[in-house]
């Protein structure tokens, strides 16, 4: 078996009495494509926090590349961090800078590279998200789908190993959805890179994904192959493949509290 | 009594809150002066060319808007001040009036309260747009410490330029007086001049100034405290925006108060 | 470091040998490299790429930049011997539209008078 790149150990978090995770256990392998699903709240933005330092979970560990994440110093945590790209769902591209200088800045800010080879470097990065020309623009005279593409283009600027994607697809409509999706399976392809997206899309996760893990209430209920999936009897995973809504179950005299108040 | 101890309890919070705050804001001050002047030696780099933009912003941009304030106020104390002296037949003495109080008191009073008012507003915006935004998050993904980034530079400019704004306000308030006194008061020129030189001890002006940095520590951290405490879309914003400027005015008060108390008992 | 930069010349074509990863922070290494040999306005640089697994956007982006420097004398500046993952890193980006890439060191000696 190989290693993982990414290993997830007993993960709790808790905001105060409620447990948003509820010890969660993950290898992620290198190279793959790993799709976390679930719905609204299910706890799987938490976890990308998690995953990219932002947040500190109550209890377990995080190893990226055997390092340690949840322990690791600031030194060791921004090393780490410098092998990671992360798009964001509002792409969070810097306002007060045009698009090249928001691909840039990574790279002049960690790396020796003067200046002139960081300019062709972002110009190719630009390029490769279908935005070459566009590196004088600001972010808000983009589309939400081109700006969607410059995050990538900044994700990718370091060339990370591991690139998360939060929500590729969110706010976009389905062409440039499609556009994304694609750009991320090329991307994947040629950088050889290990990808991680937090998605409640079903389309896009049977394009990109090679192995999915459905989350559910702070847990994973499935973790497996597209095919496994699809073959998959759990309730919940049917539920969500096949779109059901949930039961509407009425409680008459709960439903009547809730109107009224106290009975 | 029902509504007493409501009264009581809300009062309790709203104290316990205002010092959560406050200690908060304490730790974030802690953190910012230890990189100005520990984190260079540590490796830490200060980047003095988004400190340049900031000081632009802040300073070079308030000029005009602190420059006429602080005339008009010159004016008003001079008006004032000759009001009450004329009747002794002593209008010369409004120059050691508006000299020594420009210095000592409204010089940097005045310049804290309107650059609060325009920058430690703006601060408070943009960086809470910034975290609307997740740009906040972005920058710590990049392995970029938004302190180093944002709040350094800020604070930095505004090291530097609140006490140069202070100077030039303290002359454009006494100028401010001369003129009320030349045009109205028909007080000559370098009488007016002579008389508000040996009226001004480097004291008042030190205090000043010592006063201004104090309070360009107090702006630019209300600033930035609330701007990263923005939560919730626009309406945060403008929520954290209003806060900033309320609050640093108060504290900005609060310190003068505290400091003219100092220098008036010792010095 | 673990990257090795070798210069050789020979008949008035410079090599330059490179092993090792060509990465986000070795990539000036081989920049210094280039610009020393460019500034003498040699008219063939030849850069061999045999022992490079890995290179990174930074190092392509480097070698685009020797590229430029040595058209500007109207020099000859040309890859070969690139790995697959490397060839594939060119591809991806279209720049092997723009650089002279070739299998091994006869082939891009052999062009030098076509």
């Amino acid at each position: 078996m190989q290693e993982p790149i990414i290993s997830i150990r007993d993960l709790h978090t808790r905001y105060g009495n409620r447990e948003v995770l509820k010890g969660i256990n993950l290898d992620i392998y290198p190279y793959e494509t790993l799709v976390i699903l679930g719905r609204s709240g299910c706890g799987k933005s938490t976890l990308l926090r998690h995953l990219i330092g932002l947040n500190k979970p109550s209890q377990g560990d995080i190893l990226i590349k055997n390092k340690n994440l949840v322990t690791a110093s600031e030194q060791e945590r921004d090393n780490i961090l410098k092998n990671l790209g992360m798009l964001f769902q509002g792409s969070a591209l810097f306002n007060s800078m045009t698009v090249g200088e928001n691909v840039a800045l990574p790279l002049k800010e960690h790396t020796p590279q003067p200046d002139s080879t960081i300019k062709i470097m972002t110009r190719i990065k630009l390029g490769l998200v279908g935005l070459a020309g566009f590196e004088n623009f600001m972010p808000s005279e983009l589309s939400g789908g081109m700006k969607k593409r410059a995050a990538l283009a900044r994700a990718l600027a370091m060339d990370p190993e591991i690139l998360f994607c939060d929500e590729p697809s969110a706010g976009l409509d389905p062409i440039v959805a499609a556009g994304i999706d694609h750009l991320v399976l090329k991307l994947k392809k040629a950088f050889k890179m290990t990808i991680v997206v937090v998605t409640h899309e079903l389309e896009s996760v049977f394009l990109i994904a090679d192995r999915i893990a459905l989350m559910h209430q702070g847990e994973f209920l499935f973790v497996g192959t597209k095919q496994e999936m699809k073959a998959s009897d759990n309730p919940f995973v049917r539920q969500f493949l096949e779109r059901r809504p949930d039961d509407d179950e009425v409680d008459k005299d709960k439903y009547l509290k809730s109107l009224v108040g106290t009975l | 009594m029902n509504l007493l101890t409501r009264t009581f309890s809300r009062a309790g919070q709203q104290f316990v809150e205002f010092a959560v705050h406050l200690a908060r804001i304490c730790q974030l001050c802690a953190q910012t002066l230890v990189w100005i002047f520990i984190g260079p030696l540590r490796g830490k780099k200060i980047r003095w060319h988004l400190t340049f933009i900031q000081i632009v912003r802040i300073g070079v941009n308030s000029v005009p808007i602190t420059g006429i304030i602080i005339f008009c106020v010159g004016l008003i104390i001079a008006m004032q001040s000759a009001y009450q002296l004329e009747r002794f037949g002593a209008t010369i003495y409004v120059a050691d009036l508006v000299g020594v109080s420009m210095t000592r008191e409204l010089g940097p009073l005045i310049t804290a309260i309107v650059i609060a008012g325009r920058s430690g507003s703006a601060i408070a915006a943009e960086i809470g747009t910034m975290k609307v935004a997740e740009e906040i998050d972005a920058l710590k993904t990049m392995a970029m410490n938004p302190l180093g980034y944002l709040v350094v530079p800020r604070t930095l400019a505004m090291l530097i330029v609140l006490p140069c704004l202070t100077i030039l306000a303290d002359m454009l308030g006494i100028l401010g007086g001369m003129t009320l006194a030349v045009v109205n008061l028909k007080i000559p020129f370098i009488a007016y001049f002579n008389q508000t030189a040996s009226a001004i001890l480097m004291k008042d002006f030190l205090t000043g100034l010592v006063k201004s940095f104090f309070f360009a520590i107090i702006i630019s951290q209300i600033g930035v405290y609330q701007g990263f405490s923005v939560s919730g879309g626009a309406e945060g914003v403008g929520k954290s925006t209003t806060a900033s400027v309320v609050s640093s005015i108060f504290l900005i008060i609060l310190a003068d108060l505290l400091f003219t108390m100092l220098f008036y008992s010792t010095l | 470091m673990n990257l090795e930069i070798n210069v050789e010349e020979s008949n008035g074509i410079v090599f330059l040998h490179i092993k090792g990863e060509v990465d986000l922070y070795s990539s000036p290494d081989v920049r210094k490299k280039i610009f020393e040999i460019v500034k003498h306005k040699a008219p063939v640089i030849l850069v061999n790429l045999e022992q490079v697994k890995y290179m990174d956007s930074s190092g392509v982006a480097t070698l685009i930049e020797g590229l430029q420097q040595s058209n500007k004398y109207n020099g000859r500046f040309a890859l070969y011997g690139l790995q697959n993952n490397v060839k594939e890193v060119f591809e991806l980006t279209r720049l092997d539209k723009i650089f002279a890439i070739y299998p091994d060191r006869d082939s891009a000696i052999g062009k030098k008078d076509a």
